[in-house]
């Protein structure tokens, strides 16, 4: 009789993809590598000079802009008229949200209005906002104030109609005044979801911005751009257009301190 | 404190979930509801607390609150309703801030009633850095520093896993012969009100009705873990309910 033989195998491992992992030294690897192919293929003539410049070009307008002052010019309008505006339409809807989220009879009036009002595209309103208010800063900071007035209300009243009902009962159960449910309950716990939203609101005021320069400004970065465009001066207009990119991702990185800053309570 | 329901009544549009209730709870003890799910027990204790009002019937508190009692009937929650953005100790400090209370004194009664809930390492820890078991001593702990005449626990250790949950039912005892405090505890688990328990309410289904009242007269510190005679008789009351409640769909 002979044993029975069996056949040893490994259990194979399977588990393994569909999880991120941590690479900080790829992103600026990747950017070198596209500055290097940019910068190639524009000086053996395989990209045409008429549709992309030398990265150095680019550079040297940047150098042109700082030097004249113009760079300070141009963004100092830009952030001027951005943090107004933003600043403005943000606590104005972060009012108007919460009196919508928490008393049904402004719900009852305001909510749709905000409705029809909300999705109408800001731009469409830039003509009838320079016939209101000119051609001067005041179109310009109302346009952007309008712009995040109405996705800040509906995110705030959002996220008001979405903290967890249980809290706000615990919140009664042991007494506590209406006043204090709402700044100890309510809005920490909406508190997530407007800071979010500010990341959306922000990207609606650059945007609002540019379009706002382009069609009726002097200075600015969209009035930059402009007259760049309508010189053919494409080191410019790129330079333009990195500065706005590096307006965002400054917002960006803002609201991601405030919200490790306020936020802590939810991760380490 | 004493409460007395009479024949309390709610219904939720057409559906009677609660008929003609009738219970008294005493001072000093703790009377245990038990009954299939969506018997109602836990609209009950809302309507207890006064979290709800019953369409008909009422809801009496007789006697005044000890000294000291900032909130008469305090709940203890299933979910332990938490704000996860207040340490432990600002979680239990939330309830008394709406109070005229001195610093000192609040710090007092924190540090108290964190002590009375081992829990006072873990004063500055945010509640998603615990245990559910840690969770809901913080629970215990912010119904304690009211100093309520009557605890309303609704199903506190449904929660936790067996072990924790026992562990902290010990402490819930311990915490009675201390303090022989008042409570209406609602659970689904027959051992657990058997042990806590001196009065066990049986309730039926739709409509919500009390179908049976257990006196246990055995001392709550005297009692053993199981009681395999008294949980059979229960069961067998609730059997064929518990059976029918879990066939059937929702909004049926």
């Amino acid at each position: 009789m002979g044993k029975k033989k069996y056949d040893y195998k490994p259990v194979p491992f399977r588990g393994s993809g569909f999880q991120f992992k941590n690479n900080y030294w790829i992103s600026p690897v990747v950017f070198i590598i596209f500055l290097i192919l940019w910068h190639v293929g524009t000086t053996i003539g395989f990209i045409s000079n008429l549709v992309l410049p030398k990265p150095a070009e680019v550079l040297i307008a940047f150098h042109d802009l700082y030097v004249t002052g113009d760079l300070y010019l141009h963004v100092g309008a830009s952030l001027k008229r951005l943090i107004l505006g933003w600043t403005l339409g943000t606590f104005f809807g972060i009012i108007l949200g919460f009196s919508i989220g928490l008393f049904s009879l402004v719900r009852a009036g305001l909510a749709p209005i905000v409705a029809a009002i909300f999705p109408v595209p800001k731009i469409a309103l830039l003509p009838l906002f320079i016939i209101w208010f000119g051609i001067g800063e005041l179109s310009k900071v109302n346009i952007i104030l309008f712009g995040t007035l109405f996705p800040t209300i509906i995110a705030v009243y959002g996220a008001i109609d979405n903290v967890d009902r249980s809290l706000i009962r615990m919140g009664q159960s042991f007494n506590l005044s209406w006043f204090s449910i709402t700044r100890k309950i309510v809005f920490p716990a909406s508190l997530p979801a407007i800071l979010s939203n500010f990341r959306i609101t922000a990207a609606i005021a650059i945007i609002l911005i540019v379009a706002a320069e382009l069609i009726a400004a002097e200075k600015g970065i969209g009035a930059y751009v402009q007259m760049a465009g309508s010189l053919f001066a494409i080191d410019r207009l790129l330079a333009g257009i990195i500065i706005l990119s590096c307006l965002g991702l400054i917002a960006n990185w803002l609201i991601g301190f405030a919200e490790k800053k306020l936020l802590k309570w939810r991760n380490l | 404190m004493e409460l007395v329901l009479k024949k309390v009544s709610k219904t939720y549009g057409d559906l009677l979930v609660l008929n003609e209730i009738n219970l008294n709870i005493n001072e000093g003890q703790i009377v245990c509801i038990v009954g299939p799910s969506g018997c109602g027990k836990s609209t009950l204790l809302r309507l207890i607390g006064g979290l709800e009002s019953p369409d008909t019937g009422s809801i009496e508190a007789r006697g005044t609150p000890p000294p000291g009692c900032l909130n008469p009937l305090t709940y203890i929650f299933q979910d332990f309703s938490l704000l996860p953005w207040r340490t432990v100790e600002e979680n239990i400090s939330l309830v008394l801030e709406d109070h005229s209370l001195s610093a000192i004194n609040r710090n007092e009664i924190i540090e108290s009633v964190l002590q009375r809930t081992k829990l006072t390492e873990f004063s500055d820890r945010w509640p998603r850095e615990l245990s559910g078991g840690m969770k809901q001593r913080v629970g215990i702990a912010r119904a304690l520093a009211v100093n309520p005449s009557v605890l309303l626990m609704d199903e506190p250790l449904s929660a936790l896993d067996s072990q924790t949950s026992e562990i902290l039912l010990n402490d819930l005892i311990e915490l009675w012969k201390k303090q022989n405090f008042t409570s209406v505890y609602i659970t689904h688990n027959l051992s657990e009100a058997i042990r806590i328990g001196h009065k066990v309410v049986v309730m039926s289904r739709r409509p919500g009705e009390i179908r049976e009242i257990v006196n246990i007269d055995t001392d709550i510190a005297d009692r053993k873990i199981r009681n395999i005679e008294l949980e059979e008789h229960l069961w067998n009351l609730l059997k064929d309910e518990a059976i029918a409640a879990e066939r059937e769909l929702e909004n049926g």
